[in-house]
């Protein structure tokens, strides 16, 4: 289908800064004639790019599966399918809520945020089930991997959500629509057709476009605009799709404002002087002035190590420690080596099935075991497994640059294993190092080597911050 | 390093070590500091300034020696 539908266009209500992050907060508007299941998106949110930036795709299909994981659960456990189903939302063990429901459920009242006493009261029939987000990402990292064979511009944004990069693919597969088929027909070599065939597609210039047409769509209907007609396109768009601050979009609304054609009558300095940038940004969409292009997605290669326990453990203090020890056999892998580790993720297998994760960037690039451990403590005691585990899984999941100089600071060589995350300040120096200063000292005399000790890191005075110490081992 | 500065003293070309000339684009940030009175005194004021290459670096004006430094770190 080529064009937006007539009648009222339905665009989810945006949550949020940046786009897409959080759809399907109005279950009616998604349900109605296209219903299934209903809830918001899970996974992280992607940030509008910057309209200075040149490279990436202009042409964007963006694929969108609503409530992904429950769908997900559903494949895996097709009995379920005409119950009335929620999912659980992740997190505290005490006073869960409902995250995504299905369409059964909502017919019985049931509603994503509503806590599961709530839900149940509603609908006594109701099956509850805990996320597995290991489940969740393994099947995004198969869709991605497929249809990164399709273009090479992919760029997840969510988890059942993702852009693609169109641009000149017209002589490899032909038309626009022909392009969303393949994209689609990559999809069923992966997933179930019930999953499949759920999955909304739009294809516009910029990925505002394409979400847009993507959420205005019917299954198997995908929706196609054409660069000169974007900004007619978006003239039914509700004011609430727009990647912008919720409290913004909450006082346009006040004041009378609720399609994007409303919003265009308004002068650019006006809504600057009661929006700030996100009142210039807002227009900028709005008009289709601005086009923000699919950007090559970096694919993350973490560093994974796990620990199957022999019975489930649920006491904090012995994950504690199985969690040092994982820190200290992901940091000795050698695809480690000279990286210092910038964000990590803590996970388990639950008992019963399920799955938990926590993740954490780090304030400081670290080699160091208990700077990675640490934070994730922390996150645990907030957020504890809901049951006790089977498996703990850590993750290093982003890398500092690359340096060949820390490695003979941070590691220690034994016996041709690399064992990792030595700190200086232990008094354990590698032998690589007391080696390279011994002969420093026999050309030079002395060792020319400092130590950067740390003072007063605060200070306003940056040469006040850090001293060298001498370093003689 | 040497600092152009117009009529109001703030810099307008930066010369770093080594380096061609560039004009200053804009001055992001400034701020003073006055410091350490008891020992030896620090008074400084301080730019982040960006250069019409996009670099963006950190100056200051030492007024005690009147002299400009680029601050490293």
């Amino acid at each position: 289908m080529v064009g937006s539908r007539s009648g009222v266009q339905r665009v989810p209500t945006h949550q949020g800064r940046g786009w897409a992050h959080d759809s399907g907060n109005h279950p009616d508007a998604w349900l109605n004639g296209t219903g299934w299941a209903t809830g918001p998106g899970a996974g992280t949110a992607f940030l509008p790019t910057s309209p200075r930036a040149s490279t990436g795709s202009r042409r964007a299909l963006c694929l969108w599966l609503p409530t992904f994981e429950l769908r997900l659960e559903l494949v895996r456990s097709p009995e379920l399918d005409t119950t009335s189903v929620a999912l659980l939302s992740s997190g505290e063990s005490t006073r869960r809520s409902v995250w995504q429901v299905s369409e059964r459920a909502h017919e019985a009242g049931v509603r994503p945020g509503q806590l599961v006493s709530q839900a149940v009261s509603l609908c006594t029939s109701l099956t509850l089930l805990e996320p597995d987000p290991a489940h969740y990402d393994a099947a995004v990292d198969t869709m991605l991997e497929v249809l990164t064979e399709l273009t090479p511009i992919v760029e997840p944004a969510g988890r059942g959500r993702v852009f693609l990069g169109m641009d000149g693919l017209e002589r490899l597969f032909g038309s626009p629509s022909r392009q969303i088929d393949r994209a689609l027909r990559s999809l069923f070599r992966v997933f179930p057709s019930p999953l499949v065939a759920a999955t909304r597609a739009g294809m516009a210039p910029g990925k505002f476009g394409a979400w847009v047409a993507a959420a205005s769509a019917r299954s198997g209907e995908p929706v196609i605009v054409p660069e000169e007609r974007l900004s007619s396109f978006f003239s039914r768009c509700p004011v609430g799709a727009l990647p912008v601050d919720p409290l913004v979009v909450q006082r346009l609304e006040r004041l009378g404002i609720g399609t994007l054609d409303e919003l265009r009558r308004f002068p650019e300095p006006s809504l600057v002087a009661q929006f700030g940038e996100d009142g210039k940004n807002a227009l900028a969409w709005a008009t289709a002035r601005r086009i923000d292009p699919v950007r090559p997605w970096h694919r993350p290669r973490p560093i994974r190590a796990s620990l199957e326990f022999p019975s489930p453990v649920g006491l904090i203090d012995t994950l504690h420690g199985a969690l040092d020890r994982l820190a200290e056999r992901a940091l000795s892998r050698p695809s480690r080596r000279g990286r210092s580790v910038t964000g990590v993720r803590l996970g388990a297998h639950l008992e019963g099935g399920g799955s938990w994760f926590v993740e954490s960037v780090l304030r400081e690039p670290t080699s160091d075991r208990e700077r990675i451990a640490a934070p994730l403590r922390a996150k645990m005691a907030i957020s504890p497994p809901p049951k006790a585990v089977e498996t703990l899984l850590l993750e290093l999941t982003s890398f500092g640059a690359p340096s060949a100089q820390t490695g003979l600071f941070d590691r220690k060589v034994e016996g041709g294993r690399d064992t990792g995350g030595h700190a200086l300040a232990s008094g354990e120096v590698p032998p690589t190092l007391r080696d390279a200063v011994k002969e420093l000292k026999l050309r030079l005399g002395h060792s020319p080597l400092y130590r950067v000790v740390e003072v007063d890191p605060w200070s306003r005075i940056p040469e006040r911050r850090h001293a060298l110490l001498s370093f003689d081992p | 390093m040497t600092v152009r500065v117009d009529e109001h003293g703030e810099p307008v070309h930066v010369r770093l070590p080594g380096k061609t000339a560039r004009r200053v684009a804009v001055v992001r940030e400034r701020w003073r500091i006055d410091d350490e009175w008891w020992r030896r005194t620090i008074s400084r004021e301080y730019r982040t300034i960006v250069l019409d290459d996009g670099k963006v670096i950190t100056l200051y004006h030492d007024l005690l020696d009147g002299a400009w430094y680029v601050q490293r770190g």
